[in-house]
């Protein structure tokens, strides 16, 4: 296990669609000022502000760690909440259970967490229904 | 030395070490360390509101004409058409190019066609567009140096398609190098600009290319020659002889902040102005909260280049003196319908290389090392006052501790842990009493 150089821990209100994007772009601040490559922190972005999304629709409320160390960064993110009944459908794009005022503010097109596995380097999606959900996204770093 | 990075010099001997310009820098990029006030390069981006902030005149825009005149056998002006909004009702289009071939320019440039181009480049671009939105404007070089300072990961959204000043450079050349027989070399294609920011991204382009103008002056330096010379007995309006001097509503159009409105009314478009809504916006951009816009035009001024730092006339005059230059002029005259026709299929209006990030300070250390530096500034954070008086001479205490954290400053600069500092700043700033 590689040392950890530096981790963050954020908590994440379901329905609390007036903070939404905060936690994300807190975690893009942190990357960006740890002089990240600019294309890893968007990637990085990318999976925080879609698994934040994911929580505050659908979840009551979460953690999100980022952690990193010299090889890679983790996001993970554990969730209370409905859980997902059948993971492999919820991983299609465009599925979504998404209510029609969600899609009003421009979310719900059912690309989140294909996207999310698009932009990580390992991705696991593990769920219990009526419990809750949690989601693990590694992005290696290239090695300078 | 004239900094040729940035368009602005701290003269010392007036800086009085008041702290204006430290609080209002919006990318905190100024400290006043010993009394006098310094900025860090890498993060100012040519804004110039330190300039209007400063109570003692000491931040001063550095000018900057042709190096060396006699290198150029034919000297070109090309003028923002902000120019064209700048002067009393008397005095036309006519007499304004008049007034800058009195100043020595040899020919004077309208780049109606070069911006119909670029109208043209930037709805192509639009709909080719496979990346993320929205697409940010580049036109104004402080909303494309805010990007690459502050949000990096956005540079990608800055749309890659030169701006029309830069593609009337390259055919300036082009042309009069044909027609005259002269090397590109020889030939000047000067703009006359509405800001320092403008000189700047001609004498140093963030994309680190070479731009195709050869240097800039500002409206401040031509308006008074131009002013003269239209008075003089025999200047008559429609003395246009010498044109082109602006046929189409378009090109004017385009220094209202605006210019693309039309173009992309099928696309969800944003027209934002003024450095601190830009700002809004783009935060706004990074939480994820604008994803069904397309396209931002986005100006560091409030009313477009129309309110730039080197421009005379009062802002609201020249809106009103353009909008209704505007409205007597069609959108697009046939003959610049014609000529934008003819080449747009031939000429290439891409960026001739990606605009990437600024190195964040501390970049050419390892990750390890900006990691330490990050926890020595929260450690050092946690131990400050939260008061951001700014007497240590960083903005706030967050900007303190990151100074710290890098080296650059001391905890001690904090006038809560030494008083020495306050001391010194007492025998700075207060005078002795009689
Ligand atoms: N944290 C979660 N808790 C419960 N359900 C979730 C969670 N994340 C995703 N889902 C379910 O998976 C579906 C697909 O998610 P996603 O790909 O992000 O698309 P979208 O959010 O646009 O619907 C969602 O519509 C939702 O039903
Ligand atoms: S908006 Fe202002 S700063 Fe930006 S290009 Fe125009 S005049 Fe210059
Ligand atoms: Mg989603």
């Amino acid at each position: 296990m590689a040392e950890v150089l530096l981790q963050r821990k954020f908590q994440v209100r379901g329905l609390d669609f007036d903070k939404a994007g905060d936690t994300s772009a807190e975690v893009k601040a942190i990357l960006t000022d740890v002089g990240l490559d600019p294309d890893v922190v968007l990637r990085a972005g990318v999976i925080s502000f879609e698994a934040e999304m994911n929580v505050v629709m659908y979840a009551v409320r979460a953690t999100l760690i980022l952690t990193l160390t010299e090889e890679a960064l983790s996001i993970v993110v554990d969730d209370e909440g409905p859980g997902i009944p059948d993971i492999e459908m919820a991983m299609q794009e465009g599925y979504s259970t998404a209510s029609d005022e969600m899609r009003e503010m421009g979310f719900g097109y059912g690309m989140g967490l294909p996207n999310i596995k698009k932009n990580s380097d390992e991705f696991v999606l593990e769920s219990q229904i009526g419990r809750g959900t949690r989601l693990c996204s590694m992005i290696e770093l290239d090695s300078r | 030395m004239i900094d040729r990075t940035h368009g602005f010099r701290i003269e010392h001997g007036d800086c009085r070490g008041c702290l204006s310009c430290m609080r209002i820098c919006p990318t905190r990029a100024i400290r006043v360390r010993a009394g006098k006030a310094e900025y860090t390069p890498d993060r100012c981006i040519d804004c110039g509101i330190c300039l209007s902030a400063c109570p003692s005149n000491a931040i001063v825009a550095t000018t900057w004409s042709m190096t060396d005149p006699s290198r150029y056998k034919f000297k070109v002006a090309v003028p923002s058409p902000v120019l064209f909004g700048q002067f009393p009702a008397g005095i036309a289009p006519s007499h304004i190019v008049d007034g800058l071939l009195t100043l020595g320019f040899d020919a004077v440039w309208d780049y109606g066609v070069e911006t119909g181009l670029i109208c043209g480049a930037i709805k192509d671009y639009v709909k080719g567009w496979k990346g993320p939105f929205p697409l940010i404007s580049i036109d104004c070089p402080v909303v494309v140096r805010l990007v690459q300072v502050a949000y990096p990961r956005m540079v990608d959204q800055l749309v890659g398609v030169q701006p029309p000043r830069e593609i009337a450079g390259r055919e300036v050349k082009r042309r009069y190098s044909r027609e005259l027989g002269l090397s590109i070399d020889e030939i000047a294609a000067i703009y006359i600009t509405p800001c320092q920011a403008k000189t700047i991204s001609i004498l140093e382009p963030a994309e680190e290319a070479e731009s195709n103008l050869d240097g800039a002056m500002g409206i401040t330096e031509v308006y008074n020659t131009i002013v003269a010379r239209a008075n003089l007995p025999g200047a008559e309006p429609g003395f246009a002889a010498r044109t082109p001097s602006v046929r189409n509503s378009s090109f004017l159009r385009w220094s209202l902040g605006d210019g693309l409105s039309r173009i992309l009314s099928g696309h969800r478009y944003l027209h934002v102005t003024g450095l601190s809504n830009v700002t809004q916006v783009f935060d706004d951009i990074e939480k994820g909260r604008l994803r069904n816009v397309e396209f931002i035009e986005a100006h560091s001024c409030w009313s477009g280049c129309t309110g730039g730092n080197l421009t005379v006339a009062n802002v609201y005059v020249t809106l009103s003196k353009l909008t209704s230059l505007i409205n007597a002029l069609p959108e697009m005259d046939p003959e610049t319908r014609r000529e934008v026709e003819r080449r747009y299929p031939s000429e290439s209006f891409a960026l001739e290389r990606p605009i990437r990030p600024r190195p964040v300070r501390g970049s050419g250390t390892t990750l390890r090392e900006r990691v330490e530096m990050i926890h020595r500034a929260e450690a050092i954070l946690e131990r400050l006052p939260g008061l951001n008086c700014g007497l240590c001479g960083a903005p706030t205490c967050r900007e303190l501790a990151k100074d710290v954290g890098m080296g650059d400053a001391s905890q001690k600069d904090c006038v809560f842990y030494s008083k020495d500092r306050l001391k010194k700043l007492r025998e700075m700033h207060l005078r002795p009493a009689e």
